[in-house]
C-alpha cells in the first residue's frame, strides 16, 4: 500500500511518499514546491498537484499507484503583520538643523547672528555673523565675499550653505569657520537671529550643541531655558555636524502618536493596554490574560484599524463573517522607522519608535475539507485529512536521528510558530502562535525604509559581503574572497547579498554591520522570543526548564543563522535545541508530511 | 517626431557654419573665451602613473577646450571642468586633469584615466560632453556610470559625477547618478553629434601619448 502524506505550510507544500510493508513504512520520496495561493485555500491543489508529482516521478510512480493521500488538518491559523508609528519629532519655528551631510567643511563652533551672504558687507564692523549661502551664489563667489567681509573686521564665525559646497569653500577662505551645507529648505532658515554652528573633526560627533549645557552657555540660557533645549540636544547626538538658531518660540518636540487601544479577551481575564506603550507592555499584557479567546483594538485608532484588517483579510479567506473571526495570538516587538522630521529644513530623518505586530486568526476550520473533496475527484485516489499540523509535525521530528520521547518541537514557519510537545507515554500538546518568518521580513524593510520587500526577504535569507575590489570581496565575518575574472561593475564597492544566483548589490550606502545588525536582531525578536514564549505555554510546568530536548524544524529553521541564535538562548535555560534531521535526509524540511505517513499506522 | 524642415534647416545652417568655419574659427573662440571666464589647458608633460590614492583623473578627448569650446547644447567647457572638479574636491579628493590623444572614443579616455589613477577611478569625457566613470579593473567597454545622452547633462549632474567618482575611490557605494532619458535627444541631436564627434576625431593624433594638464580658470 502506497501513502502520501501532503502538507500545504504558508510558504512550502511538502510531500513524504511512503510504500507500507507489514505496517511498517519505507519512505520511497520526497517533493517540495512553493505553496500555490494563500494556505487553505482552493489554489492550494495546484500545489499540491506539483508537490506529488515530484514525488512520484522520483520514485518512478504514477499517480494510479497511489492509495492514499493524507493532507493535513492546516491548523487554521494564518497570520497577518502590520506596523504602526507611534512616535514623531517637530520642529516648531525652524530652531535647529540636525541633518548630518556627509561632507561638511571646516572644523569648531561658531556663534553669530544670521545674515544674507548678499548683504554681508552692510553689517556693522566688528559684528558677529553667520552667513547664509542660497544656491545662487557659488563657492567661487561666497568665499571671495567671506574673505573680503573678514578684512574688513566683520567676524564671519560659521556658514550654512544650500548646495554641497561645504569642503569647497572652506578651501578657499582664510579664516576656518565652521560650515554646514546640503540645507535644501535654506529659505526657512530665520535671519537676524542669533545661531551657533559646530562641525567636529572626520570621525568625531558634536560635543558642544549635543550638551545642553553647552547650548546654555553659547546662548546664555537660564536653567528653564536650559531645561527645553534638552530635546534639541537630544536630537543632534551622534551628528559630525549640527546648527542651532535661537528664536523667541522655537521647539523641538517628540510626540507620542495615539495609536489606541488593543483590548484583549481571555476565557476567565480582560486586559486593555495602549499600543504606544511599546511592545514590552502589550506582550506583558497578552502573558497575564492567556489562554486568549479574541484582541480587538478600539474603534476609530490605529490600532483598531490595524486589527480589522487582519480580520477582514481573514474572513475574505475563509468565507466566514468577520465577527467569526478570532484573533488568538499576536506578537509585537518594538521596532523603528525612519521617518522625516516635520519642519525641518534639510529632508532631516529621525529614526522613530513604533511597534510591528502579527496576529494569528484561529478560523472555524480552513477549507481543508473542500480540497481534500475536490483532490479526491480528480485524481481518482482517496484522499483524507489527517491530524493537527504541530501533532504530525512531532511524529515528523521523532524520526531524527537520536531524538526520542519526550522531546518538544519548533516548527518556524513563514506564518507561524508553532511549538509541540510529546511526553513518555506519547500524548501530544500544541500551540500555535503568531510572528514567523514574514514578520522578520516586514522588520528589516521598515528599519531599513524599503518600499520593496523582495529586497528584504533576500537579505533576510542570505548572507551579506562587501565588494572591496573588482577581484575580492570580504564576507561578514571579515574574510576575503579572491576572484579571477572582474565582477560585475554594478556590485562594484557595493554592500551585496550573496544569493545562489549570484550577488545582488544592495541600493543606497547603508553599511554592512548595520544591515546585518538589523538583521540578528530581527530575527532574534521574532524567533527567540517566539521560541520561549511557545515552549512556555507548552510545558507541562509552564517553565521552559523542565523541557529537556527541542528540536527546530520548518522552512525558517533552514536559516543560516536563525538555529544558532535559538540554539543559543535555550542552552542558557539548559535546553538541548537542535536543527531536526527527519528520516536522516531530510533536513528540517518535511517534518509534518512524514508525519501524516507516520500516524496513518496509529489511526489518527 | 518627424523631423520638421525647420530643425533640417537649423542642422544644415549649423553645419554650414562649421564648414566654413575655417575662416572665422580664429575670431570664434576668442569671443568664447571672453565671455566665459574660460578655462586654459597647459601640457606639463607626459601623464605619469599615480600613487596618491586620493586622486580621480578627469581625462579630456582631443578637442576639449582646445578646438571645441562648449558641451553640444553650449555649456561651456571651463564650467564642465570646474564643476567635475568642484565635485571631486567636495569629497576630500584631488583631480589631475589629462589629455588623451590617441582616440576620440570616450571609453578609452575614461580606462586610460583610470589606469593612471592612483585611486583606480578616472573620469573621460569628450567635448560635445559624452561622459564615463571608469575603473581600472574594468574591461574598457564597461563602466562604473555611463552618460550617453550628452544633451541631457547639466552642470549640476557634472557636479554629481565628479562627487560620485570620488566616493568610489574613497571605497564608498555611492547611489548612481540619475541618468536622465529622452527619446527625442537622440533624433534631434544625432546629426550634431556625430558632427562634433568627426571634428574631435580629426584632432586624433595616432600613438601620442597622454599629456598631463596643468588646468588654470582664466
Amino acid at each position: 500500500m502506497i501513502i502520501a502524506g501532503i502538507d500545504i505550510g504558508n510558504a512550502s507544500t511538502e510531500t513524504a511518499l511512503a510504500r507500507y510493508v507489514d505496517g511498517k513504512p519505507e519512505f520511497l520520496a520526497s517533493g517540495i514546491v512553493n505553496t500555490t495561493g494563500m494556505k487553505g485555500t482552493r489554489q492550494n491543489i495546484h500545489g499540491v498537484f506539483a508537490s506529488l508529482k515530484q514525488a512520484l516521478e522520483k520514485a518512478g510512480l504514477a499517480v494510479e499507484n497511489v492509495d492514499l493521500i493524507r493532507i493535513n488538518e492546516a491548523a487554521p491559523v494564518i497570520g497577518d503583520v502590520a506596523m504602526e508609528t507611534i512616535t514623531e519629532t517637530i520642529i516648531t519655528e525652524s530652531t535647529m538643523i540636525g541633518h548630518n551631510p556627509s561632507t561638511p567643511g571646516g572644523l569648531g563652533i561658531g556663534v553669530g547672528v544670521t545674515v544674507d551672504i548678499r548683504e554681508v558687507n552692510s553689517c556693522d564692523k566688528g559684528a558677529s555673523v553667520i552667513v547664509i549661502i542660497p544656491k545662487e551664489v557659488d563657492f567661487d563667489a561666497s568665499s571671495q565675499i567671506i574673505n573680503h567681509a573678514v578684512k574688513n573686521g566683520i567676524f564671519v564665525n560659521g556658514a550654512i550653505v544650500q548646495r554641497d559646497d561645504g569642503v569647497l569653500i572652506n578651501n578657499r577662505v582664510d579664516k576656518k569657520i565652521p560650515i554646514v551645507d546640503e540645507v535644501s529648505l535654506i529659505d526657512k532658515v530665520p535671519m537676524n537671529m542669533r545661531a551657533a554652528i559646530e562641525v567636529a573633526a572626520p570621525g568625531a560627533v558634536v560635543e558642544q550643541l549635543s550638551n545642553p549645557y553647552g547650548i546654555a552657555t553659547v546662548f546664555d540660557l537660564t536653567s528653564d531655558e536650559t531645561k527645553q533645549v534638552v530635546p534639541v540636544s537630544r536630537a543632534l547626538i551622534g551628528n559630525r555636524s549640527a546648527v542651532i538658531i535661537k528664536t523667541p518660540a522655537g521647539d523641538v518636540k517628540e510626540r507620542k502618536i495615539p495609536a489606541g487601544k488593543i483590548i484583549i479577551q481571555g476565557t476567565n481575564k480582560k486586559a486593555e493596554i495602549n499600543v504606544d506603550d511599546g511592545a514590552e507592555k502589550i506582550m506583558e499584557a497578552i502573558r497575564s490574560v492567556a489562554p486568549i479567546e479574541d484582541i480587538k483594538g478600539e474603534a476609530g485608532t490605529n490600532a483598531g484599524g490595524m486589527l480589522e484588517k487582519v480580520r477582514q483579510v481573514m474572513s475574505n479567506l475563509t468565507e466566514q463573517l468577520p465577527s467569526a473571526i478570532k484573533i488568538q495570538d499576536l506578537l509585537a516587538v518594538d521596532t523603528f522607522v525612519p521617518q522625516t522630521v516635520k519642519g525641518g529644513m534639510a529632508n532631516e530623518f529621525s529614526m522613530e519608535n513604533a511597534v510591528g505586530i502579527a496576529a494569528m486568526v484561529k478560523a472555524d476550520k480552513l477549507q481543508m475539507n473542500m480540497i481534500a473533496h475536490e483532490l479526491e475527484t480528480e485524481l481518482g485516489v482517496k484522499v483524507e485529512v489527517g491530524g493537527v499540523e504541530a501533532d504530525m509535525a512531532i511524529r515528523g521530528a521523532l524520526t531524527t536521528p537520536g531524538s526520542d520521547k519526550p522531546l518538544a518541537i519548533i516548527d518556524m514557519g513563514a506564518g507561524s510558530t508553532d511549538a509541540a510537545i510529546i511526553n513518555k507515554a506519547g500524548e501530544i500538546k500544541s500551540i500555535h502562535l503568531a510572528g514567523a518568518g514574514n514578520m522578520v521580513t516586514l522588520l528589516i524593510a521598515s528599519e531599513l525604509g524599503y518600499e520593496d520587500m523582495g529586497l528584504a526577504e533576500d537579505i533576510k535569507k542570505y548572507p551579506l559581503a562587501k565588494v572591496e575590489s573588482l577581484f575580492h570581496i570580504r564576507h561578514e565575518d571579515g574574510t576575503v574572497q579572491f576572484f579571477d575574472k572582474p565582477l560585475d561593475p554594478t556590485a562594484f564597492a557595493r554592500v551585496v547579498i550573496l544569493t545562489p544566483n549570484g550577488m545582488m548589490p544592495i541600493p543606497g550606502n547603508v553599511s554592512l554591520e548595520r544591515i546585518r545588525t538589523i538583521r540578528r536582531d530581527a530575527k532574534t525578536k521574532v524567533f527567540v522570543t517566539n521560541a520561549i514564549r511557545s515552549l512556555e505555554r507548552v510545558s507541562p510546568t509552564g517553565n521552559v526548564r523542565d523541557i529537556e530536548f527541542v528540536t527546530l524544524v520548518g522552512g525558517s529553521a533552514l536559516d543560516f543563522e536563525i538555529p544558532q541564535l535559538v540554539t543559543d538562548v535555550l542552552s542558557k535555560h539548559s535546553i538541548v535545541a537542535g536543527r531536526a534531521n527527519i528520516r536522516g535526509i531530510e533536513g528540517p524540511r518535511n517534518a509534518v508530511a512524514t508525519g501524516l505517513v507516520l500516524a496513518y499506522e496509529e489511526g489518527v | 517626431m518627424a523631423i520638421n524642415e525647420q530643425m533640417l534647416k537649423s542642422i544644415i545652417e549649423d553645419v554650414l557654419k562649421e564648414m566654413t568655419g575655417a575662416a572665422p574659427a580664429a575670431s570664434a573662440p576668442s569671443k568664447v573665451a571672453a565671455a566665459a571666464g574660460s578655462v586654459k589647458l597647459t601640457p606639463i608633460g607626459d601623464a605619469k602613473q599615480g600613487v596618491a590614492s586620493d586622486e580621480v583623473i578627469i581625462a579630456v578627448a582631443p578637442a576639449f577646450a582646445e578646438y571645441q569650446h562648449e558641451t553640444i547644447v553650449g555649456i561651456p567647457h571651463d564650467k564642465v571642468l570646474k564643476e567635475l572638479i568642484a565635485g571631486i574636491e567636495e569629497e576630500g579628493l584631488k583631480a589631475r586633469v589629462i589629455k588623451v590623444y590617441r582616440s576620440s572614443d570616450v571609453a578609452v579616455c575614461a580606462h586610460t584615466a583610470a589606469k593612471l589613477s592612483g585611486s583606480g577611478i578616472g573620469i573621460g569625457i569628450q567635448s560635445k560632453g559624452t561622459t564615463v566613470i571608469h575603473q581600472k579593473d574594468l574591461p574598457q567597454l564597461s563602466n562604473l556610470e555611463l552618460f550617453s545622452q550628452a544633451p541631457l547633462i547639466d552642470l549640476e549632474t557634472f557636479r554629481a559625477i565628479g562627487k560620485n567618482a570620488a566616493k568610489y575611490a574613497k571605497g564608498e557605494s555611492p547611489a548612481p547618478v540619475p541618468v536622465k532619458n529622452d527619446q527625442m535627444a537622440r533624433p534631434a541631436y544625432q546629426a550634431k553629434a556625430a558632427l562634433l564627434h568627426i571634428k574631435e576625431t580629426e584632432h586624433v593624433v595616432e600613438g601620442k601619448k597622454p599629456v598631463e594638464q596643468q588646468v588654470s580658470f582664466v
